[in-house]
């Protein structure tokens, strides 16, 4: 039977993680929060608003002091209506999980209600809104993570964030000879047949109300 | 043996090869007997194709899955003579089995060419049909038959492995129903719509 | 000697799916390996911002269309997240149990696949066999062999027919005979076993820091699972334990030793399964209609500005993870942004670099030992 970590461990470790931060990093304006989730088990997870100046400093704070070793995912969005201070956004995602490297024959076994302080697993979300304008940039922790590597490739092939240090920044799933400023999943660029009519929006008549008695399409 | 301009002519093996082919095309064609020989081959061919639809193994997306549970032994699509083979050169049968993006469209087109003739196409699922789900999406074209001549369409998402084994049976009826080599007599044949009847 | 760039390219019978993965060679040696993905780009991301929160549980199952269960299921978890949605208890059996049948089918349908690359062909025929059974059994929740759009948000579409607790304890014991039968072709195997053991050595850290999680971590020694350390749905209350091998080497897992990983990860899930349908709430073989309370509650529709939803889900190949961001056109209806994490397209750049410096026969090996999708790495 496994022993799932207990909502309890869950939540002391991410105030003990709130605290580093703090402690570390208040004073410059780093916001970090415990949040919970809203659905299921109700896990709570640390939540982190920091500027793209001090995303460096408090990369390898995480790595370093607090033991992330898992970046996870890498989310950039375009707000153009998001105001002068939050035109983009990029999120990050990443976990600290209790993996070490064992010696050969051997395996770790961990009881998940057993873990203490470190050990303890947390989940981590960090945003980082930049101003709007053509030129969104975040500096790149590709140096830090190995796992942010191809995840920024595609967060910049997508959005068109670019990340400062990135080495080898190319196209990864967009075709290659796609022109440079391309990048679909800002707002400006459309879906083929966005503005569909009303036919194929609703095609059961589900909207129809009484009045359209009658009415043609 | 061709003249550049200098006082001797060049034994040149290649030109002589061709020279020695027009020739006899040309005698063959004069006295008809090429003509024979093509429709003798072509029907010979047709025989021979129709019992044995060697497709490319072209696994796209989730019809690949189907496409691949067609040749185990619940569906068994090798009792039909349908084999999977690797290299482009030695099949018949283009299996299209998912959304074809642009990166991939040149070399699907590429794969497509490199098949000898007598050569078909089977559209397999709703991306290769028409774009499926993915119609609306940035990277993905409208189905292969903006690129290829389809023959036969099998709809569906993914269609099941039986739909599969009768589309390749519409396939074999068609090829019947043409007679010799597709090259010279696919024209009036309408690409078929398994389910259509 | 003269080195060249050999392109596997995007039709190859090897690397079960579509992506190019070029080697350079120095005679039979890999010297230096670039993958390139992206052959089926569909751009689901920016499709589903046109679509409402029901309409995208179909994309979701297209991600990874070999365990379209488990993607459904991920995704539904991130829109309760957002939508602040509740489910019952006896939905997230049916989930937990769906899950599993789809794990079970989708590491034979990987066993079929490895067993040819290796030069196994019995493998595929046996194993594509024993799927059907498991693709059976899903297809009577879901409706189809492989898409099943099950998963609602706030419970699922149906409740488990009568009679298919039955028909799933008799197909898990009989699969548990057939694990056997598979051990005793393969770990007895000279061919089998000098190909695959001592072949692409990856560490669990080294592993974890180039983000690849999921079996292949666990066949470097460490037993961590995301339903265990980010709990969800009721793996909790099943009794199971996470499948892991002791890596053969300080080098790291090889190939083996991911083999064996997926072999007791089947086990595993079929423990789990026979656990699950004996202690599912309401008993197995009461039948609720579509909609009843027990099975599905009423979700809100719309999502505010502003909210966020965000899950962790141990898929078949990895965590997989949602963030949906709300607020999209409609007032809400559609998300704002949709992002997805899918392992594979971390995993696959790794396994190019795990090749270097075997010989160009190891490379089916490897890439295969690791268990690739394309359809969930371009989204």
């Amino acid at each position: 039977m496994v022993t799932a970590v207990t909502k309890e461990q869950n939540a002391e470790a991410a105030k003990a993680v709130v605290e580093n931060l703090s402690s570390r990093f208040s004073d410059a304006g780093v916001v970090a929060e415990v949040i919970a989730h809203t659905s299921g088990k109700a896990y709570e997870f640390v939540r982190i608003t920091c500027s793209p100046d001090q995303w460096r400093g408090v990369a390898k704070h995480l790595k370093n002091e607090v033991g992330v070793n898992y970046c996870a995912m890498v989310t950039g969005t375009h707000f153009p209506e998001g105001g002068a201070d939050r035109g983009w956004e990029v999120a990050y995602h990443m976990y600290r999980w209790p993996i070490v490297n064992v010696a050969a024959h051997t395996m770790t076994v961990l009881e998940g209600d057993k873990l203490k302080g470190d050990e303890i697993p947390v989940e981590f979300e960090i945003f980082i809104p930049l101003p709007a304008g053509d030129t969104p940039s975040v500096p790149s922790i590709q140096d830090i993570w190995e796992g942010a590597d191809w995840n920024e490739k595609e967060t910049w092939d997508l959005v068109g964030i670019d990340f400062e240090g990135h080495v080898n920044m190319h196209r990864v799933l967009n075709p290659h000879d796609s022109p440079a400023s391309f990048h679909p999943l800002q707002r400006q660029h459309k879906i083929r047949y966005h503005d569909f009519n009303e036919m194929y929006d609703d095609p059961q008549g589900f909207g129809r109300k009484p009045v359209d008695e009658g009415r043609v399409k | 043996m061709s003249d550049t301009g200098e006082n001797y002519t060049t034994f040149n093996s290649r030109a002589l090869v061709e020279v020695v082919g027009d020739v006899t095309d040309e005698a063959l064609k004069a006295t008809k007997i090429k003509q024979l020989l093509s429709v003798l081959a072509g029907r010979f061919f047709n025989w021979a194709g129709r019992k044995s639809l060697f497709t490319l193994h072209l696994g796209i997306k989730c019809c690949a899955i189907e496409m691949a549970a067609a040749a185990t032994p619940r569906f068994d699509g090798d009792r039909f003579g349908v084999l999977f083979r690797s290299s482009p050169r030695q099949s018949d049968v283009l299996l299209v089995n998912g959304p074809i993006s642009k990166k991939f469209a040149d070399p699907i087109v590429r794969l497509w060419e490199q098949m000898p003739e007598p050569k078909y196409c089977i559209a397999m699922g709703e991306c290769a049909i028409s774009g499926g789900p993915y119609y609306q999406s940035y990277n993905i074209l409208e189905g292969v038959d903006t690129l290829i001549p389809v023959d036969v369409y099998i709809p569906g998402c993914p269609p099941r492995p039986e739909t599969l084994i009768d589309g390749f049976g519409k396939l074999r009826e068609k090829i019947i129903r043409i007679g010799g080599a597709p090259s010279t007599g696919r024209d009036g044949e309408k690409p078929i719509i398994v389910g259509d009847d | 000697m003269a080195e060249m760039w050999i392109t596997m390219g995007p039709q190859h019978p090897m690397t079960h799916g579509l992506w190019t993965l070029r080697v350079k060679v120095d005679g039979e040696t890999v010297t230096d390996t670039e993958a390139e993905l992206g052959y089926i780009h569909r751009g689901v991301e920016k499709i589903c911002e046109a679509r409402d929160f029901t309409q995208i549980t179909p994309y979701c199952d297209r991600l990874c269309y070999v365990s379209a269960m488990t993607w459904a299921h991920s995704y539904v978890m991130a829109a309760e997240d957002l939508l602040e949605a509740e489910v019952p208890e006896r939905a997230e059996y049916i989930r937990l149990m769906a899950a599993e049948v789809q794990r079970l089918a989708s590491h034979l349908m990987w066993l079929g696949a490895f067993g040819p690359d290796i030069g196994n062909l019995t493998l595929m025929t046996w194993c594509l066999r024993d799927r059907e059974m498991f693709l059976d059994l899903l297809q009577e929740l879901g409706g189809s062999r492989m898409h099943y759009n099950y998963p609602r948000i706030g419970g699922v579409k149906r409740d488990i027919p009568i009679g298919w607790g039955n028909r799933l304890k008799a197909k898990v014991k009989l699969f548990e005979h057939r694990i056997k039968e598979y051990e005793m072709l393969l770990d007895e195997s000279t061919i089998w076993l000098v190909r695959l053991q001592g072949v692409g050595y990856a560490t669990a850290e080294d592993q974890l820091n180039a983000g690849v999680t999921g079996p292949n971590i666990r066949a470097a020694g460490v037993n961590t699972d995301a339903r265990w350390t980010n709990p969800y749905s009721v793996y909790d209350q099943v009794d199971w334990e996470p499948a892991v091998e002791k890596p053969t080497s300080v080098k790291g897992a090889d190939c083996y030793d991911r083999y064996r990983v997926r072999m007791e990860e089947m086990r595993q899930s079929c423990r789990m399964l026979l656990d699950a349908i004996d202690k599912i709430p309401g008993g197995a073989n009461t039948h609720y209609q579509p909609g009843d309370e027990m099975i599905l509650t009423k979700a809100p529709t719309r999502a505010p500005e502003g909210a966020t939803g965000f899950s962790t889900y141990e898929c078949t190949r990895g965590v997989s993870n949602f963030y949906i961001q709300g607020g999209g056109d409609g007032r809400g209806k559609n998300p704002y942004r949709l992002s997805i994490r899918s392992p594979m397209f971390i995993t696959i750049p790794y396994v190019a670099k795990t090749m270097i410096g075997y010989k160009i026969a190891d490379i089916p090996a490897i890439m295969g030992s690791f268990d690739p999708c394309i359809g969930e790495t371009d989204r």
